[in-house]
């Protein structure tokens, strides 16, 4: 195939037929991974020194933790991802019975622009930034995480990998993958830090322990 | 700002700065130095991942042509649209036939240098379609009709009172002159519009040819939005963008949030690969990557000048150079602003066009000290400064052929130790003719330049005499 751009680049580093590079440089090896407990500690202290709200909490305490949760935000309406992990703890569940009004995952944007909080998960967690890995699929609609203005996800420790080299290893061939690091946030005017520009407002992060 | 300059009158336009645009600009420079800094400070191996990068940058310019073919492999086999695109015209028509067959009313856009080089937004006014900038900073800045003092804060230059007013203006609203309700107000402008815009485009950061994926960093969520809503996602990307794979990502994403903002990772990063797979996940029913060339293919011929495509628009050379630091972005003429805007707008537009920001430098170095991929920005700088004076294949020479003749010879003589004595030594003889008392008050042409002005002061003696007249006084 005839290809203009590809034969200047070509004439310009002089060759007249394609070549096959000799290997790419080595990069530099990944960190290693300190103890479960201090990734936790690691990983919840990141997201808090970003705006984020960051706990642990357990499968019988997730009911409380929604109820302040709703209660300090002003949720009154929220849609969350359907996965198993999220069904298994019964997350709608209680929203419900808290009086949230639910709106499914798969509704249209203009549905979803109204949430005022999405529930994911987190497919991997980087303790070094504080920064979730999030996958995208009919289950996990990328919206979630953006439109409302309350963004909670939860983790738990085995999602945790010691580095971006481990992510890639496992994700690379995933046709969507977003790291969130922290709430949205600009300092384009006067460079005054303002959270909540066009993504999330808020950030909460709960690595959910096994008892 | 936008369109592509003719001549970039570096001088003149310095001549006429506001003293407000220093002063903001330095405000920013100084917060991201000191993000950079401490950033750098934590990261005990920063100087190899840098060597790391730069190697890693050098090998994808040197096999572009392989990398660029593997990319394009890799996005259609994920579904994706490759336009490849020779020239800026070419460019604009891809995306306009792309709006018009789909219909197109309204495109979001997200921060993109590669489209600000094309000069799209008005090719798409000019075709009836509304393109609206949704970075904070690049909306400011479009609804005020300026362009960007600063990569990262674009609109750095406006306090927030001219920016209420411009929204008050604008928009038709009274807004106060807070930044946080400023920012409320701009969500909420652009929330409908995103919801409403039928085509996003954007640019990127990174392209991975393993798996033809576009990388995305961005902070405000605007990228996100641009590239999740819409049903058409078109990306415009400079060829020079592709790094071979995931295991480089590891690297250039440790450096370019830490050196851009002092940030250790951008809010969000994307990793977007083809359209979207199932309807309800979100994301373009149809992804289409603009692969732009527009004269880089023709800028790889110089090996040294080259490097520049090396860049991954961290912006850290700009933040501490003297140079940019008191004069701004808008200065340097075109999108691309800081020593790599005056290494890059020469290669790209051609020493007559740009001849005077090879000069916009006092060659201190500070830019090459902290550029992620080791660009030697003052090598670049000197070679530039050479082809404006000496011509270049796409250029004649701009020095007159007598000071090119005199600059060689001198060159020759003071290679060669013996001519440099006996000139040494004749020099103050020839000297002698032209001197009045302890001056020489008038000198022939082109000496005589120099005189016009003040008096030259004679050569007494020669360096090694003087040498050795000083060693024995000792």
């Amino acid at each position: 195939m005839n290809n203009p751009v590809l034969e200047n680049i070509r004439r310009s580093l002089g060759r007249t037929a394609p070549t096959s590079p000799s290997p790419r440089p080595a990069i530099y090896p990944p960190r290693q991974a300190e103890s479960t407990e201090a990734e936790i500690v690691r990983s919840l202290e990141e997201v808090r020194k970003l705006s984020g709200v960051a706990q642990t909490i357990h499968a019988d305490t997730v009911p409380d933790a929604l109820k302040t949760l709703v209660a300090e935000q002003n949720i009154k309406k929220a849609t969350a991802w359907n996965t198993p992990n999220l069904q298994q703890l019964q997350i709608t569940h209680h929203l419900a019975s808290l009086g949230v009004e639910l709106v499914s995952p798969n509704a249209g944007k203009h549905d979803l622009a109204l949430c005022d909080l999405g529930i994911t998960e987190a497919d991997y967690l980087l303790p070094e930034t504080g920064t979730l890995v999030l996958k995208s699929s009919a289950e996990k609609p990328r919206a979630v995480s953006l439109l409302p203005r309350v963004h909670l996800a939860i983790v738990r420790p085995g999602q945790l990998r010691p580095d971006l080299h481990q992510v890639f290893d496992e994700a690379r061939h995933d046709p969507y993958l977003v790291f969130i690091t922290g709430p949205s946030r600009t300092a384009d005017i006067e460079l005054t830090v303002t959270l909540g520009v066009h993504g999330p407002k808020s950030l909460y992060v709960w690595m959910l322990e096994e008892v | 700002m936008s369109e592509t300059p003719t001549y970039i009158g570096f001088e003149t336009y310095t001549e006429h700065i506001p003293p407000s645009i220093p002063a903001a600009v330095q405000q920013a420079t100084g917060r991201f130095v000191g993000g950079r800094a401490a950033r750098v400070a934590e990261l005990p191996h920063f100087e190899q991942l840098r060597q790391i990068a730069s190697d890693i940058r050098l090998h994808t310019i040197e096999n572009l042509d392989f990398y660029l073919e593997r990319l394009a492999e890799q996005v259609t086999a994920a579904g994706g649209h490759v336009h490849w695109a020779a020239t800026a015209e070419d460019a604009r028509q891809i995306v306009l036939d792309l709006a018009r067959r789909h219909n197109v009313h309204l495109v979001v856009k997200s921060k993109s240098m590669a489209t600000e080089e094309i000069a799209l937004n008005h090719a798409l006014e000019a075709a009836g379609i509304e393109a609206l900038e949704t970075d904070l900073g690049e909306y400011i800045i479009q609804l005020a009709g300026t362009g960007p003092s600063h990569i990262i804060v674009p609109a750095v230059h406006l306090t927030k009172e001219e920016i209420a007013a411009i929204f008050s203006e604008k928009l038709g609203i009274e807004a106060p002159a807070d930044p946080v309700e400023l920012t409320r107000i701009a969500r909420q402008v652009l929330r409908e519009k995103f919801l409403r815009a039928e085509m996003g485009i954007s640019g990127a950061n990174f392209l991975v040819a393993e798996t033809g994926t576009l990388v995305m960093v961005t902070n405000e969520g605007n990228g996100r939005m641009c590239t999740t809503l819409p049903d058409l996602h078109v990306a415009v990307v400079g060829i020079d963008k592709v790094i071979p794979d995931w295991d480089s990502l590891t690297v250039f994403l440790k450096l370019l949030a830490r050196s851009a903002t002092g940030q250790k990772l951008s809010t969000y990063t994307q990793f977007i690969t083809g359209p979207r797979r199932a309807e309800s996940e979100f994301g373009p029913r149809e992804f289409h990557l603009v692969l732009l060339d527009n004269g880089r293919s023709n800028v790889l011929r110089d090996p040294l000048g080259r490097q520049v495509f090396k860049c991954i628009r961290c912006g850290a050379c700009a933040n501490v150079c003297p140079v940019y630091k008191n004069v701004g972005g808008f200065a340097y003429g075109w999108f691309i602003s800081g020593p790599i805007g005056a290494i890059f707008a020469p290669q790209m537009l051609g020493t007559p066009v740009a001849r005077e920001l090879p000069y916009a430098s006092t060659l201190c170095g500070a830019c090459a000290e902290v550029c992620p991929v080791k660009i030697p920005i003052p090598a670049i700088l000197r070679h530039l400064r050479r082809r404006v004076a000496e011509g270049d294949s796409l250029a004649p020479a701009t020095m007159p052929a007598p000071i090119r003749a005199v600059a060689k010879l001198s060159a020759f003589a003071l290679a060669q130790h013996w001519i440099y004595r006996l000139g040494a030594r004749i020099l103050p003889l020839v000297m002698s003719i032209f001197r009045r008392g302890d001056w020489i008050p008038s000198a022939p042409y082109p000496l005589s330049r120099w005189t016009k002005a003040r008096p030259l002061p004679p050569f007494t003696a020669g360096f090694r005499q003087w040498w050795q007249k000083r060693k024995t006084g000792l």
